[in-house]
């Protein structure tokens, strides 16, 4: 069990999300950087797609009722019993009635807390996710409140560690520039102007305070369609560069409609949407057309 | 009649699009379905979800599970079937074989009078051109359960209300455009709300979740 003594300003459970909803409206929902999920998960000896807790906005605190091992990805500091880990553990046993306090980093909007066994609420429609616009999923289909009990799974003995895992020297990268992120063409690349198109590759855009699970919203130079362009409904996905009236750029992410009607420019790679949502208010990026052989590939070997 | 070539369109590197034209009508609805059914009859390997709209079928795959090039010749192929291939006449491409979904509606909604006053019509007449015909569902989407029926009545067609509602109640019977809808889930909405149903357009633990499917049809009955 694990209980949520103070909540941090968004925590919701997250798996992989929904395997089969997009046809009923529902989308595939699940964690915002699925490789930092899949990382924390393995460094406890789960799946990599077991559930655990998105963490984002800002500090809370934690207590597990049972020895077991915790990772913890993507944050500045974490404390077990108010002692300050140096560096930030990465995965770690913690004693029964233990308190974690987690503290995120400026590099991440979104943090991942995996429990050797996986956090056990029930699943719904194939998936421990939470997709709050619906109420449906996770802990009550609801963002983390204090004083939750989360239900953890049986844990493989492998899965729960004596041992610490610890970066030796994490570095923050310089962030001065604009993140370079790759997409394809969208299906209605046709509907822009070869003007439009490369001033979407050209310009800077930054990501909009605007931004949540659904989709993330990008202020920069407006970038038009050709005259009016309408659309019968037709299925959208994540990564999706929808261009709505107005002309400024919305990425849908993983809560996203299922379906829209705005002309899609073209549609962030699988590799780099997490990267993307990582990304906080304010942050410069900028756009780069890869094939969709090179999108595969990325995806594939991880770069 | 001779049909357009279908254009086939990436969504992103793991999905395709294959497009039907770009015309809202049943004809072009039904050539959706049943390419949608087809492509699930179908069995390809490493294809996940397929996702019907108005004009348009998209289906989700795993690259690393089937050739993307391979699969979207094999998708151009059973599209060239067309409406008069062997694919219409696969039971599972007949979702309209269901019986119409009767929707009971209260018809108490908010914005009943200003339907009325903005369409010219007395309150019972937006009601009876409301529940005189039969919808078609056309796509689910916006949100899990809400099902775009059409064609509504030219008489109702009204623009969305300028300012959205930042809640809808789920069960709300609404209209906007040429379509009506139910709003499944307590959402954000810009339709004109005419009534309630208790009806569950979509339960988790339902199978399937959602009350209405794609092809189905639709009456609504006032009931008090």
């Amino acid at each position: 069990m694990i209980e949520i003594v103070k909540p941090p300003p968004f925590a919701t459970v997250q798996d992989f999300g929904f395997p089969a909803g997009r046809a009923w409206g529902l989308p595939p929902s699940g964690a915002m950087d699925p490789v930092l999920l899949g990382l924390a998960n393995g460094l406890v000896g789960n799946p990599p797609g077991a559930a655990a807790i998105e963490w984002a906005l800002g500090p809370g605190t934690i207590r597990t009722d049972a020895k077991t091992r915790i990772a913890v990805l993507g944050v500045a500091s974490i404390a077990v019993d108010d002692v300050v880990l140096e560096p930030p553990g990465l995965a770690f046993p913690v004693a029964a009635g233990a308190t974690i306090s987690i503290e995120p980093g400026a590099l991440h909007r979104y943090s991942y807390v995996a429990i050797a066994g996986g956090i056990a609420v029930p699943a719904v429609l194939g998936s421990r996710s939470t997709y709050l616009p619906g109420g449906i999923g996770g802990l009550a289909g609801r963002r983390l409140q204090e004083g939750d009990r989360l239900e953890v799974g049986a844990a493989t003995d492998a899965s729960v560690g004596d041992f610490a895992v610890v970066v030796p020297e994490l570095r923050e990268p310089a962030e001065l520039d604009a993140l370079v992120i790759r997409v394809v063409r969208g299906p209605q690349w046709d509907h822009f102007e070869a003007a439009a198109r490369e001033r979407f590759f050209r310009e800077v855009f930054q990501v909009d305070v605007a931004s949540d699970r659904l989709g993330y919203r990008l202020s920069g130079a407006p970038i038009q369609p050709r005259e009016h362009s309408t659309l019968a409904s037709e299925a959208a996905c994540p990564g999706a560069v929808q261009i709505p009236d107005g002309g400024q750029p919305i990425v849908l992410m993983p809560d996203g409609p299922t379906v829209g009607g705005y002309p899609k420019l073209a549609v962030v790679i699988r590799a780099d949407l997490r990267r993307l949502a990582q990304c906080g208010p304010g942050r410069s990026i900028r756009f780069r057309e890869v094939s969709l052989e090179a999108a595969r590939a990325c995806y594939s070997e991880g770069r | 009649m001779s049909q357009p070539a279908p254009a086939i369109h990436p969504l992103g590197e793991a999905a395709w699009t294959v497009a039907l034209g770009d015309r809202v009508d049943e004809a072009t609805h039904r050539r959706v379905l049943a390419l949608s059914g087809a492509i699930a009859a179908a069995g390809i390997p490493g294809v996940g979800e397929i996702v019907p709209a108005y004009a348009a079928v998209t289906v989700f795959f795993d690259p690393s599970q089937t050739d993307a090039d391979t699969l979207r010749a094999r998708l151009a192929t059973l599209a060239d079937d067309g409406p008069t291939g062997g694919a219409t006449d696969r039971p599972t491409v007949r979702p309209s074989d269901r019986p119409t979904v009767v929707i009971p509606t209260r018809y108490d909604g908010p914005d009943l009078d200003e339907v009325a006053g903005r369409t010219g019509l007395t309150r019972d007449q937006v009601i009876q051109l409301h529940s005189a015909r039969e919808y078609r569902v056309y796509l689910l989407g916006f949100a899990p359960g809400f099902a775009y029926l059409g064609v509504l009545d030219p008489a109702l067609v009204l623009p969305r209300r300028s300012v959205p509602r930042l809640q809808v109640a789920a069960g709300s019977v609404a209209i906007a455009g040429g379509q009506t809808a139910v709003y499944p889930l307590v959402v954000p909405g810009g339709w004109h709300l005419l009534g309630r149903t208790e009806l569950r357009m979509f339960d988790p633990r339902r199978e399937p979740p959602v009350l209405l499917r794609p092809g189905d049809r639709v009456r609504f009955e006032a009931v008090r």
